[in-house]
């Protein structure tokens, strides 16, 4: 093969994912007409928000070979945490979040250091985070749904546009923008790289794979705490479940976008679009009168017909191999 | 249960049958041929050693016997009944021929019993439940008939290597096997292990079943062996009977008389400049004892012996990747504790014995391979500069004509000879002083092989010093300046002036040093 031909193919895997998205936007704005409207897009942006933010940092989990399935309640934990510390203690807003973010490092901690200090698989650990996480949340909030009343200039980070935008769309992007470096320019971005890959060879070469896992666990964490913060701002509202289940959507987005969950490859761009498409499916189906109930059902057969189309599987390939015969191009 | 398995056994002599019959078997993997006429047989009762040298074909005839892959031509017989081409593994084991393979195939977490019985449970009559009571008490009754020291609720996990070596030979004697191949059997042993081992391979002669032992320890060969089988270069080159057995001779055929073409590259020479690595008294539990050398500058210095000898062991303690127990390390005149960036800081570089498991990041590109031994170049602050990283993956790529010369294809997608160039060349970039190499050029194809022996010597000339071991005898003669020889996780003989052959390396692995033939 040709390098011109190669480089061409290069090319169409990276835009691969941005046409399945352009695609998905064609048939939902098809079938509905108010879908291409500039409201509801910037709605949609603004839902789309938490996930994206929580991807940022999420994707370190996979990319070193890991998981992190305790992120949704680290978020529900941080708002519940900001508002008790603003509202009961009446610390100042700033502080205030500074010890809910300095909270989520510490959970970060934790699940990095038992992961690879104690050999206990992230799988289980984060499950167990996700479990005893929840469990704090629920005591600390004492079950209810608490409205947050203050203080004035938390809540305006939620209502405020600035042209035309609300906030946590900036700090969205500012955070992908910040993961984007982080991944591609920094040594701790192929330091995770190296150790998803090859843990060995990564080792071999003078990487420390447990202090490289650690710190994608705290990201990990650290994103989902500012996903929380945001969150309880948009909403106006802390409770335990709040996020419960966003783990998956998280998972969903960064897979979507190209993320391996062995490890080794991941895209911060790639979970970004992940997460819009999310974000999209769900609001077409709000647009289209869809009654909730069918919701699930259609969500999961999207994502996994995008994530099919993603791999780059053509029929006659799979044709060709079920009947037995050679691939040409192998 | 034993007199009907004595009975077979007797009858098996009588018949004085042939176990196994292999004629004019022929093999080829695309091209090179592998096999070339290869006759083989086994008798019933019999211990038969297969020797030869890494590469002669010892692999691909255990794998055309147990159906793991297929010959191109040639006839096999076993037990009376002919195999055709289209063997298949599973087949081979329905006939009885059993493997033990190096890398144990026991299922961790379970029993004795269950791994004995897998697939094979006994029953609770007509119900699809495991009759573990009856398991149990078929299994214990298995290990009691050859006294093994075990029990059938032992977990696996619990037992010694030497121990679930005998599950898998009860695990090949429970499916009825005839035959048992045994493939470097005691290379993870110890000796009191080994020594029962060989104890219960004697009792399955006795029983009348063949046992198919392949070896690099020549006196294990001598022990055992009623005969033996010699392969060089895909050609059966001898078969010994049992007083024609002798370990010197054995080594005389699997190297043959014709290697005098690369003879003069054979002298050892000594270096008098400066010493880079002093290495001094340094010892690590169970893996290498009372180690001292001296390495100079520009030298190139073999570490040989067979696998398991403690090699990989010395020159992965070196580099800092397993600790060391006792003694002390000076390096450039400074004394050195080592740690794997510390290392790489210095001017170590360290090429792994196994490339896909340990060398490479198959799915990374080569600039990502190159890049991540050398963020300390490329690194601005925290980041890293892709212009500079870019550049060195040229250089590489340039230096070792690395093909293709494209830096962003990933790795896994070059050939073997070219996955080798890219993780020695990620250290030729640098700033290096000493090249720790292990089985470099295992799977390479002979092009890539000689620009690697030419490389290191590029290296030695321009003053790097390089550690090379390996099991490639003609490799660790033909380039090495000096030789040491492990064995038993001890050097037990240093080549450092005069010729040396493949013969005098192997018989120093295998503990017949000079004139000391058994």
């Amino acid at each position: 093969m040709s390098l011109d031909k190669n480089k061409t193919k290069r090319l169409l895997e990276n835009f691969r994912l941005f046409f399945i998205l352009l695609l998905l936007m064609a048939v939902l704005s098809l079938m509905s007409p108010s879908f291409l409207t500039l409201a509801n897009l910037s709605n949609v942006l603004w839902s789309v928000c938490i996930i994206g933010i929580m991807t940022t940092g999420f994707l370190y989990t996979p990319i070193t070979g890991g998981i992190d399935l305790s992120v949704g309640s680290m978020a529900s934990l941080s708002a519940i945490i900001a508002n008790a510390l603003m509202n009961n203690a009446h610390i100042p807003m700033v502080p205030a979040l500074f010890i809910t973010l300095g909270f989520g490092i510490l959970v970060g901690l934790v699940n990095g250091v038992v992961t690879t200090k104690f050999r206990v698989p992230p799988f289980i650990v984060t499950m167990a985070a996700k479990t005893y996480l929840f469990g704090i949340a629920m005591l600390v909030s004492n079950g209810d749904t608490i409205t947050i009343m203050g203080p004035e200039s938390f809540l305006k980070i939620g209502v405020v546009k600035v042209f035309g935008l609300p906030i946590p769309v900036y700090i969205m992007i500012m955070m992908v923008l910040m993961s984007h470096v982080l991944l591609k320019k920094t040594l701790f971005g192929r330091r995770s790289i190296a150790v998803g890959a090859n843990e060995v060879s990564a080792k071999l070469s003078g990487v420390n794979p447990d202090n490289t896992r650690i710190v994608a666990y705290i990201l990990s964490s650290g994103a989902a705490t500012i996903a929380g913060i945001v969150m309880a701002s948009l909403t106006q509202q802390a409770y335990a479940p709040n996020a419960s289940g966003y783990e998956f959507d998280v998972i969903t987005a960064v897979v979507i976008g190209g993320t391996s969950l062995l490890g080794g490859s991941g895209s911060v761009v790639g979970a970004l679009i992940g997460a819009v498409m999310v974000g999209f499916i769900n609001n077409g189906l709000n647009l289209m009168n869809m009654p909730a109930s069918y919701h699930p059902l259609v969500t999961g057969a999207v994502i996994l017909v995008a994530l099919i189309l993603n791999q780059g599987v053509s029929l006659p390939a799979i044709v060709r191999k079920q009947m037995g015969r050679p691939d040409p191009n192998a | 249960m034993s007199v009907e398995l004595m009975q077979s056994a007797v009858e098996g002599t009588v018949a004085s049958g042939r176990l196994l019959e292999c004629r004019n078997i022929t093999k080829s993997y695309n091209g090179p041929i592998v096999l070339d006429n290869v006759d083989f047989s086994m008798k019933r009762g019999e211990i038969h050693s297969l020797v030869g040298e890494n590469g002669a074909g010892k692999s691909t005839l255990i794998k055309i016997v147990t159906g793991v892959t297929n010959r191109n031509s040639g006839d096999m017989i076993f037990e009376g009944k002919a195999i055709g081409i289209e063997h298949s593994k599973v087949a081979s084991q329905e006939l009885g021929i059993a493997v033990i393979y190096q890398e144990l195939s026991l299922i961790h977490g379970m029993t004795v019993a269950q791994n004995l019985f897998l697939t094979k449970e006994p029953r609770m009559s007509a119900l699809p439940f495991i009759d573990i009571r009856k398991m149990n008490s078929l299994a214990q009754e298995l290990i009691e008939r050859y006294g093994f020291r075990l029990r059938a609720t032992d977990i696996i996990d619990d037992l010694s290597i030497g121990q679930r070596q005998t599950v898998e030979i009860l695990k090949a004697l429970n499916s009825k096997a005839s035959l048992i191949i045994m493939d470097e059997p005691t290379s993870s042993l110890t000796s009191t292990e080994s020594a029962q081992l060989f104890s219960i391979i004697r009792r399955l002669k006795d029983e009348g079943i063949g046992v198919l032992y392949i070896s690099h320890r020549m006196e294990e060969v001598y022990d055992l062996s009623d005969r033996v089988t010699v392969l060089r270069d895909g050609h059966k080159v001898a078969v010994l009977e049992k007083e024609q057995i002798h370990p010197a001779e054995i080594i005389r055929l699997m190297i043959g008389r014709n290697l005098d073409e690369r003879d003069t590259l054979h002298e050892m020479r000594r270096n008098d400049r400066e010493v880079v690595l002093d290495v001094r008294n340094i010892s690590a539990e169970d893996k290498f004892t009372d180690i001292s050398f001296q390495l100079h500058a520009g030298e190139i210095l073999g570490i040989g012996g067979l696998v398991g000898s403690g090699r990989t062991e010395v020159v992965r303690a070196l580099y800092g990747i397993d600790p060391l127990n006792s003694g002390s390390v000076v390096y450039l005149g400074k004394p050195w504790k080592p740690h794997v960036s510390g290392s790489i800081r210095s001017g170590f570089g360290f090429v792994p014995e196994e490339r896909r498991l340990q060398g490479i990041m198959g799915a990374i590109s080569i600039t990502g391979n190159i890049g991540i031994t050398n963020l300390d170049v490329v690194r601005k602050y925290g980041f890293v500069s892709d212009k500079k990283e870019l550049e060195l993956a040229r250089k590489a790529i340039g230096l070792l004509n690395i093909k293709p010369d494209d830096p962003v294809v990933p790795v896994g997608n070059l050939s073997g000879g070219n996955q080798q160039k890219v993780v020695v060349g990620k250290w030729l970039i640098r700033d290096l002083k000493l090249l720790i190499v292990d089985e470099p050029t295992v799977g390479i194809d002979i092009g890539a092989k000689e620009e690697m022996y030419q490389t290191f010597e590029r290296l030695s000339a321009a003053g790097v010093s390089i550690l090379l071991v390996s099991s490639d005898l003609p490799e660790l003669i033909g380039i090495s300046h000096r030789i040491l020889v492990l064995r038993k996780g001890r050097i037990i003989k240093e080549f450092a002036e005069g010729k040396v052959t493949e013969e005098d390396v192997l018989r120093a692995s295998s503990g017949l040093i000079e004139g000391d033939g058994k």
